[in-house]
């Protein structure tokens, strides 16, 4: 393998590093130097720091109280000391400013985790057995339209059966809505339009039918209550404020009896039996109910995404889109603000997704699996490699040696990845998922990840900071062990795993193994094919199948985001 | 036949290196006085007490306890020292030390020291004059380049940018300078300016930093090319991924 190959990344490093932006005097010269020049312009050579060094003057001038004042930087050293760079999200041209990329300043990504925190799966069939076994009321395809006609009204917060009610304005929760889906087809050709996922028009036919075998004849409400309502209350209500408007829309659309014991059943199902939350309730500990990031398995994550359907030939480009989205997701909301605080974690999840280091990495090693094994790296299921440690080993020192090798030969790479937890984030889900892509088996990815730390440790002495590598030290022995809480599936781990849960920089990586382990193989899902259909859905405000790309909208100013507040507050 | 310590596999002058760093018989390149180093620390005045948190030791009436019978305190402890820090930063532009081979160093040779690895430092606390022990050791050894390496106590980056014209590492905060032929430092680990400029010696040449380096570098030693420390790296991985898995094998 000639691994002298045209580098994805050149283009970005190029632009970054040799060419001009703002003011910062970043010009000429090679991405291979290894020597430049520091100008120590601080902050006024880059746009968006001027734009807060001013708002800063104006919001001290504005209440009388000082705030944002980069002066205040190590006792009036600013930050740019050195070059203060652009960033390009992998997988596009979109140029952004790093500060764009802390969730604050992006709305695609409050958004990403809005859709997610206020999104539940409900089962419609324990409610129709309820409904005709015990009360003997027909369920037919047009009662069902009916009832998701009265849900869709009555879910944002619409009144169905009693007077003098409150409701919400339906300009605020315009975001809030319910369709259905089921593995029956002849059931899904009676289903009004509007109300219905299509599987068959949404997945590649061969997933398509994956995903039908697996659902088989139930059917399910993909909901998603209102991202104002979320937002001000937490993931745990979810699944209550859509269990209370099921039971108002049952009781509405059936003419039942608002106070008959029937309805405590259909209520039940709605908040118990019959219900997927995204994530599970976390330990007391942790102090989270369901619907929180804490408690997302990495195989629902890998599901939330949607990248698998749009482009399954390329299981790379599936890894990498998961990667991105978990990494914002698990390091910058969960770790960096629930359990940490600060903004510091934004610096570890960027890596993962921007200017394209991670991409090459990947990349190199679908070339070099599939001259070495026969076209492993291809979708399918047929042509796998059996996961040994022989091919793990292989495989994960081949892509950790090429990529530090990248860091070494490109001088640049190595300073936009100014951190040892920044490369080995990148090192070790490139190697990671490769032998996922490889086997088709998440475990061995896993298993690739902890060799690549070990080599990339001894390879440069150094490897994350304090918290970030020590996990990776004992890693590799969790990754098979006979205990079953330590040898888990991948998919089936999680945030809260022991020794992930605090394991910045990490978790994204491990959900692109998931997926890469599945896309490899041309699954139609990794671990839940409910939370894949829920998903497939272009009237969510964010669009899961390019995470990457909303982000640049986001970080650009272009993402058009839900459950805003204009309509109820003073026009500016 | 006595027991030969072995600290290292590998057949490359960076494997050798290594082994030097962690046997502690690293070559003496230069001297730093008592009072420079005390100055660059910046935990208290040169020439001023150890400020203490306790008593001497001899003085507390300890409890009767047979692990203090057996481990002789250090001198620092004995005289009731504060805990303070060194923390160096080092290039990854072949500097001498590497953050990993500092704390083997630092905790094969010398007793009663916390050291805490980073990719981009490396900090030791300890009581204070046996900290100041371990970091004079390694600011006059081979195991540090003026140039290369810095004494940094916040605001750390810089390990893995580009070096600047005259070879100094990047440094936010500016606390060394090239001037003639030697490195000063001017403001002390946290960039607070100290009195008077300390000498910290001649960096290395560029040829003479890569042959004391223990960072592998495509440029120089490549990672691929020692062979030894890659089985040694897989024989550790599948060591500790088959023990978990089957723990009686």
């Amino acid at each position: 393998m000639a691994n002298d190959r045209k580098k994805m990344f050149a283009k970005h490093m190029e632009i970054k590093f040799t060419q001009e932006h703002g003011t910062n005097k970043m010009v000429g010269g090679e991405i291979t130097d290894k020597t430049v020049t520091y100008h120590r312009l601080g902050v006024d050579q880059n746009p968006r720091k001027l734009e807060m060094k001013k708002a800063g003057v104006e919001l001290a001038a504005k209440r009388g109280l000082v705030g944002y004042n980069p002066m205040m930087h190590c006792g009036g050293i600013p930050l740019g000391q050195r070059a203060l760079t652009p960033s390009f999200l992998s997988g596009t041209d979109d140029m952004v400013e790093i500060d764009d990329l802390h969730y604050v300043n992006n709305a695609a990504m409050q958004q990403m985790w809005d859709d997610i925190r206020r999104t539940v799966i409900v089962g419609m069939d324990m409610a129709h057995e309820t409904l005709e076994k015990r009360l003997g009321i027909e369920v037919t395809p047009e009662t069902i339209n009916h009832y998701l006609e009265t849900l869709n009204h009555a879910l944002p917060g619409g009144a169905v059966v009693q007077e003098h009610m409150v409701e919400t304005h339906p300009a605020l929760v315009d975001d809030c809505y319910c369709k259905m889906f089921t593995g029956d087809d002849e059931l899904a050709d009676e289903i009004d339009k509007q109300f219905l996922i299509d599987i068959n028009k949404e997945f590649p036919a061969e997933q398509a039918e994956q995903l039908k075998a697996a659902i088989g004849k139930t059917s399910w409400q993909a909901a998603h209550i209102p991202t104002i309502v979320s937002r001000v209350t937490d993931g745990a209500q979810t699944s209550r404020w859509m269990a209370m408007q099921v039971g108002m829309s049952f009781i509405s659309a059936y003419s039942m009896c608002a106070g008959e014991a029937a309805v405590a059943d259909l209520s039940y199902a709605a908040k118990h039996a019959g219900v997927i939350s995204m994530g599970e309730m976390l330990p007391a500990r942790r102090a989270r109910g369901p619907n929180e990031p804490g408690g997302i398995s990495f195989g629902h994550f890998a599901d939330i995404v949607q990248t698998s359907r749009k482009t399954p030939e390329n299981p790379a480009n599936v890894a990498l889109e998961v990667v991105g989205a978990g990494c914002m997701l698990y390091d910058q909301i969960w770790l960096g603000s629930y359990m940490s605080g600060g903004v510091g974690f934004t610096q570890y999840a960027t890596a993962a997704y921007c200017n394209n280091i991670l991409d090459d990495n990947l990349y190199y090693n679908v070339d070099y699996i599939n001259d070495k094994y026969d076209g492993a790296a291809t979708t399918g299921t047929g042509n796998k490699v059996k996961a040994t440690l022989e091919v793990v080993k292989d495989i994960a020192t081949e892509s950790t040696i090429y990529g530090i090798e990248n860091y070494e030969k490109y001088p640049t790479t190595l300073e936009d990845h100014f951190g040892g937890s920044q490369r080995a984030t990148s090192l070790s889900a490139a190697a990671g998922s490769a032998v996922a892509i490889a086997t088709g088996n998440g475990n061995a990815g896993l298993s690739g990840w902890y060799l690549s730390m070990y080599l990339h440790k001894e390879a440069l002495g150094r490897l994350g900071f304090f918290g970030y590598d020590l996990q990776d030290q004992c890693g590799a022995t969790n990754v098979l062990s006979y205990q079953s809480d330590e040898g888990l599936a991948l998919e089936l781990r999680g945030p809260n795993y022991p020794n992930y849960a605090m394991n910045v920089g990490h978790q994204g990586g491990y959900a692109a193994i998931t997926s890469a382990a599945h896309a490899g193989r041309g699954d139609a899902f990794a671990a839940n094919p409910l939370i894949k259909v829920c998903f497939a859905d272009s009237l969510l405000p964010f669009d899961f199948t390019k995470p990457r790309k909303e982000f640049a909208r986001g970080a650009l100013r272009e993402f058009e985001p839900a459950g805003e507040r204009s309509l109820i507050i003073p026009a500016k | 036949m006595a027991y030969e310590l072995q600290y290292y596999p590998g057949a490359t002058s960076v494997a050798e290196n290594r082994r030097k760093h962690m046997s502690g018989k690293v070559e003496k390149l230069r001297e730093i006085s008592d009072d420079d180093l005390t100055l660059v620390l910046g935990h208290r005045a040169p020439g001023s007490d150890y400020p203490s948190t306790h008593p001497p030791l001899a003085e507390m009436g300890e409890p009767e306890c047979s692990i203090r019978e057996i481990v002789e305190p250090t001198p620092g402890a004995k005289a009731g020292d504060r805990v303070r820090y060194v923390q160096f930063v080092d290039s990854m532009y072949n500097a001498p030390a590497t953050p990993y081979f500092r704390s083997y160093a630092a905790a094969i040779n010398f007793r009663g020291v916390d050291p805490g690895t980073l990719s981009g430092r490396q900090v030791v606390e300890a009581r204070e004059r046996d900290m100041e022990e371990l970091a004079k050791f390694q600011i006059e050894t081979e195991m540090t380049c003026p140039a290369l390496a810095g004494l940094r106590g916040a605001t750390v980056h810089g390990h893995s940018l580009r070096l600047p014209e005259d070879g100094v590492m990047f440094d936010m905060l500016d606390r060394v300078r090239k001037e003639g032929d030697v490195i000063v430092m001017h403001k002390d680990q946290v960039g607070r300016p100290i009195d008077k400029k300390v000498n910290l010696g001649k960096p290395m040449s560029e040829a003479e930093a890569a042959k004391r380096t223990t960072i592998y570098r495509v440029d120089n030693v490549a990672f691929r090319d020692d062979a030894e420390v890659i089985e040694w790296v897989h024989r550790v991985f599948d060591k500790r991924t088959i023990y978990g898995f089957k723990p009686e094998n």
